[in-house]
């Protein structure tokens, strides 16, 4: 589970993201690529200070200008119970392989075991999930 | 090897995956949280994180969830032991508390950078406020 | 070597997606940051795969004279036509709906 995985995963969903310059973007994500450019929509901006706010439907972000993205508790958890999936499929093929079927090629198994996986994995799971509305603390701070 | 390796470099950070780690920002942040993935320019996904925020001798934890973090704004990252942290010599305190210290701390600093720049400008010196801003954009 | 695409149409085959698609703020007042913190907005005439934009009538927030940390709505100057460097590009989103609002987050 690369971050760039989770954080295609977590198209659809509420998120929080800082940039270097200290401004917040909450809102949802609508699409993301490789070099972590994003699309925002409904989204709320908070600036430096985190005293002045402005609502806009939309925003595209250049990933470069990125600090942090914080995602909801749940994404984590469905980008886990895919790659279990998937390390479940990589042993039944190993199984029908026979051979060295026996050794731990996936040594770290589980919920790690995609983590060497360097192809990004292309499924669009995570999208049409619900949009549920997460309380993304705002930013007491400055 | 290593030429072939596409996480050639962050290897060691891998042996780091999955234990519990503090991780410091360029911000000054501190974040400390479960280390669950990196990639290749050492981006982060933390896990269970809490913001921690010194004052003195003094800390509080914000809880925050799940970060994904670019690599590059990452100063340093090491993990807690667990033995030291049951003694630390510092005292927690609610985060309404801490939040109120820092705010505190922070007026501090302003004013005291307020009297140098007022000082300097009397003294025929301009002072750069970019770059007493902080700002790294 | 005259670069005859304009808009930034189909930029060859093998070329990856944006994931922008600038082509529905053509005409549309757009507002754009850079990095350094500069704001600016304009209509938009064209653009290229890099995010290099073609901006008209383009106006620039300017700093509050007395809180330089802060970007001022009113205090503005115009630039007219410009051609902004894609690379300098923070952040692009339509001018149109984009608010100053009261604290939307519930403190306490």
């Amino acid at each position: 589970m690369l971050p760039l995985s989770l954080l295609k995963t977590a198209q659809s969903h509420p998120m929080l993201v800082e940039l270097k310059n200290g401004e917040t973007y909450n809102g949802h994500l609508v699409s993301c690529d490789s070099w972590m450019n994003i699309n925002l929509r409904d989204v709320i901006c908070t600036s430096k200070d985190g005293d002045r706010f402005w609502r806009m439907p939309e925003c595209y972000i250049r990933g470069s200008t990125i600090k942090y993205l914080r995602i909801p508790d749940e994404v984590i958890d469905m980008v886990k119970e895919d790659a279990q999936a998937k390390s479940r499929n990589r042993a039944e093929m190993n199984k029908n392989r026979g051979g060295n079927a026996g050794q731990n090629q996936n040594q770290r198994g589980g919920r790690n075991g995609n983590r060497n996986n360097f192809g990004m994995r292309q499924g669009n799971q995570g999208q049409g999930q619900g949009n549920r509305p997460l309380a993304q603390g705002n930013k007491p701070r400055k | 090897m290593d030429d072939l390796n596409p996480l050639a470099g962050t290897a060691h950070l891998l042996e780091e995956v999955d234990k519990k780690l503090m991780v410091l920002l360029r911000d000054g942040r501190t974040l400390i949280g479960y280390l669950r993935s990196v990639d290749q320019f050492a981006n982060l996904v933390l896990q269970r994180t809490i913001e921690r925020i010194h004052v003195g001798n003094e800390y509080g934890d914000i809880p925050r969830g799940v970060f994904i973090i670019r690599g590059e704004n990452v100063v340093l990252l090491g993990e807690i032991d667990r033995e030291k942290e049951q003694k630390l010599p510092l005292k927690e305190i609610s985060v309404d508390e801490i939040l109120d210290a820092q705010r505190r701390e922070q007026e501090q600093r302003q004013e005291k950078h307020r009297l140098v720049s007022k000082a300097l400008k009397e003294r025929g010196l301009a002072v750069n406020a970019d770059i007493i801003n902080e700002d790294f954009c | 070597m005259a670069e005859k695409k304009t808009g930034g149409f189909n930029e060859g085959k093998r070329r990856k997606e944006s994931i922008l698609d600038m082509s529905k703020y053509m005409d549309k007042q757009i507002r754009v940051k850079f990095a350094g913190g500069r704001e600016a907005t304009g209509i938009l005439k064209g653009y290229d795969a890099l995010l290099n934009l073609v901006l008209d009538n383009t106006v620039e927030y300017l700093r509050d004279s007395d809180d330089p940390s802060k970007l001022s709505e009113e205090l503005t100057r115009n630039l007219g036509l410009v051609v902004c460097r894609g690379t300098a590009l923070v952040l692009i989103c339509p001018h149109d709906g984009v608010e100053a609002i009261p604290n939307p987050f519930i403190t306490q």
